[in-house]
């Protein structure tokens, strides 16, 4: 396999050996209709010296679109039994991983601890598909944490348009669905085994779940896995093309970033701080309304310098193991290390004194319901 | 001199500004701006509605002031029959008659539907709403709002939170022009000099949100646009003076022209 087999759509190639000179990067940074070339400028080393004007730049498209409001959504684990060979993952079929999974009384114990916190959106998370957390078993957590909260998501396997428009109808709003790597050789070396190891059934589940009715798709890549470079840009035409093709679709970006945790996997293309922020501001000046978010997988400082600048939309309090909010469940075993631990009155305290405000409810469950692409 | 009252439908407002409540830096410094604004009719989405939770709560903190009347907004909607449920919902919550009625399907721009907002105001009128349609600055589609009983119509100056001011004016001056209820521009101000150009235009009144809650001042750039409406709105009044592309001739072209025969 090769890149050159990727879609039109998707192929970042054109722009991946651009050479660009200074003046190239300010002419990006000040953009009026970015494009493919603005950010293949952005990402490249030489824009790497010009941070600060780009995190200005960045701060600055995010107080006009988002204002300076922060939302708020919290991570919840249903199940990490998984059968999956993705190398470098915690809870990875052959890991030896405490499993577990929730039961309505104990999904009910987290919403309740949940609801207590005040949070409005939730991502509901499981391994791969599993016989333990399957379609129907998702389709009753989610009716029953709509009894809760008004926005509730999910972050799990791919699956059909028919399974996502069940969810939908269900009540579920949007998906985040990681491509993990858009490099499709380190793809397949990454997924040992399983069904994820089909690099275009998961490339085209944002689309599967968009037309099933789902109304956000969140993407994004893992970074550190492949050349970084390589996977902002194709995470950038990713989002352009699910924005041109589903126009009523809500896309954001995520920046998981490979940290050490079980398995004791090392990044092949490590990623630090400030090529994060290179990236964040980067994909911020050329997708100007798309939601950033960043996860507490980041380390406090980076989280409370990156608020608002670019970064639209921050979990909170998160906890990645099954259980972790009412901690009446037996341990499992977590995902990922959580680097910023706060609790939701210590984050929004970091917040305001930012002067961002933080929102726990930006959406109303009266919205509830399958979006429609259909043409009459 | 009588005071200068905007009616829209039988509610009666002192102050030509309408203000957004999304996106302050906190509940206070909304309130803040609010005050400084003089503004007398301010908009809530109904998804900022928070009863569970009250530091999270808009509505709350706004219904407390005085001389200001609410208008819940359907922002979120993705459809007619979403923005109605919405618009309900905000009824019930908060008591208020008026609604702005909003529907941006596309998350990114959040450009009204005109379709959609067309088949909800006919809805939203037979319930007795005074309905505010947020739209294209389109002149056909405004008449068409107020022929089915409109209370207003909000054409927008630009896209929401782009601050490029009056980029659709050539249109509202269409609107202005031809429409029996009031026209607000909503969306796209960045300065009070823009605000008192639509009202210099004729507009009845301008919603701004962004322009404020982004300002580094959010309370200062309120009072600001209150002074910018207020002086475009005393200039309307007045009477501008007409525009000329040509100097007039000190020897006129027609002065042969005589009216005996």
């Amino acid at each position: 396999m090769n890149p050159e087999s990727l879609p039109t759509w998707l192929n970042p190639e054109p722009w991946l050996d651009l050479e660009f000179t200074a003046a190239d990067i300010e002419r990006a940074i000040g953009a009026d209709t970015p494009n493919e070339k603005t950010m293949a400028a952005l990402l490249s080393p030489l824009a790497a010296e010009y941070l600060e004007p780009m995190a200005q730049r960045a701060q600055a498209i995010t107080r006009r679109h988002f204002g300076r409001t922060i939302s708020l959504y919290t991570p919840l684990y249903l199940s990490n039994f998984c059968n999956g060979g993705c190398l470098y993952c915690g809870i990875a079929g052959d890991r030896r991983a405490k499993r577990a999974v929730l039961d309505e009384a104990q999904l009910r114990h987290e919403m309740e601890a949940i609801k207590s916190m005040h949070l409005e959106e939730l991502v509901l998370l499981t391994g791969e598909r599993m016989p333990e957390a399957d379609v129907p078993y998702l389709k009753e957590c989610i009716e029953i944490c709509a009894e809760y909260i008004h926005n509730v998501n999910i972050e799990v396997f791919p699956m059909s348009e028919p399974e996502y428009r069940e969810l939908a109808e269900a009540g579920c709003t949007g998906v985040t669905l990681y491509q993990e790597t858009y490099d499709q050789v380190v793809y397949e070396k990454m997924h040992r085994w399983g069904d994820k190891r089909d690099y275009f059934s998961r490339l085209n589940a944002p689309d599967r779940a968009l037309k099933g009715g789902l109304r956000t798709v969140g993407i994004g890549a893992l970074l550190g896995l492949a050349d970084p470079k390589f996977d902002i840009l194709c995470v950038y035409r990713h989002a352009k093309y699910l924005l041109k093709n589903y126009w009523q679709a809500g896309v954001s970006i995520s920046f998981p970033r490979i940290k050490p945790q079980l398995g004791g996997f090392q990044a092949d293309f490590p990623v630090d701080e400030k090529m994060l922020a290179q990236y964040i501001f980067a994909l911020r000046i050329c997708l100007p309304e798309t939601p950033l978010v960043l996860s507490t997988r980041e380390p406090q400082r980076v989280r409370d310098g990156m608020a608002g600048l670019g970064i639209s939309k921050m979990s909170v309090a998160s906890k990645t193991t099954v259980g972790g909010y009412s901690d009446d469940s037996e341990e499992s075993t977590e995902q990922f290390e959580i680097s910023d631990e706060r609790n939701i009155p210590d984050f929004c305290k970091m917040l305001r004194s930012k002067g961002l405000e933080p929102v726990f409810k930006n959406w109303d469950s009266t919205y509830r319901e399958p979006a429609s692409y259909e043409k009459v | 001199m009588s005071k200068d009252i905007l009616k829209v439908g039988d509610q009666e407002l002192g102050s030509r500004l309408f203000l957004g409540t999304g996106k302050f830096s906190s509940t206070q410094a909304m309130i803040d701006a609010v005050k400084a604004s003089g503004t007398e009719l301010v908009t809530v989405a109904l998804r900022r509605f928070n009863r569970d939770q009250a530091e999270d709560d808009l509505y709350g903190p706004l219904s407390q002031l005085e001389n200001v009347k609410l208008m819940p907004n359907t922002s979120g909607a993705m459809n007619a029959k979403e923005a109605v449920r919405a618009a309900m919902l905000g009824r019930e919550l908060s008591k208020s008659p008026l609604v702005k009625l909003e529907i941006h399907p596309n998350p990114h721009h959040l450009l009204p539907d005109p379709i959609e907002t067309y088949e909800a105001a006919i809805e939203l009128v037979k319930q007795d709403f005074l309905v505010l349609p947020y739209i294209p600055a389109d002149p056909v589609l405004a008449k068409r709002l107020e022929d089915i009983g409109c209370a207003a119509v909000m054409p927008l100056g630009a896209a929401i939170g782009t601050g490029k001011g009056l980029s659709t004016a050539e249109m509202i001056k269409i609107i202005i022009r031809d429409a029996n209820v009031p026209v607000v521009v909503d969306a796209g101000l960045r300065s009070p000099s823009e605000a008192a150009c639509a009202l210099e235009m004729g507009c009845d009144a301008v919603l701004v949100n962004s322009a404020i809650a982004a300002a580094e001042d959010p309370a200062a750039m309120g009072a600001a646009f209150k002074t910018g409406v207020e002086a475009g709105r005393m200039a309307y009044n007045a009477g501008l003076m007409p525009t000329s592309e040509v100097a007039v001739a000190s020897s006129p072209l027609t002065s042969f022209l005589s009216s005996d025969d």
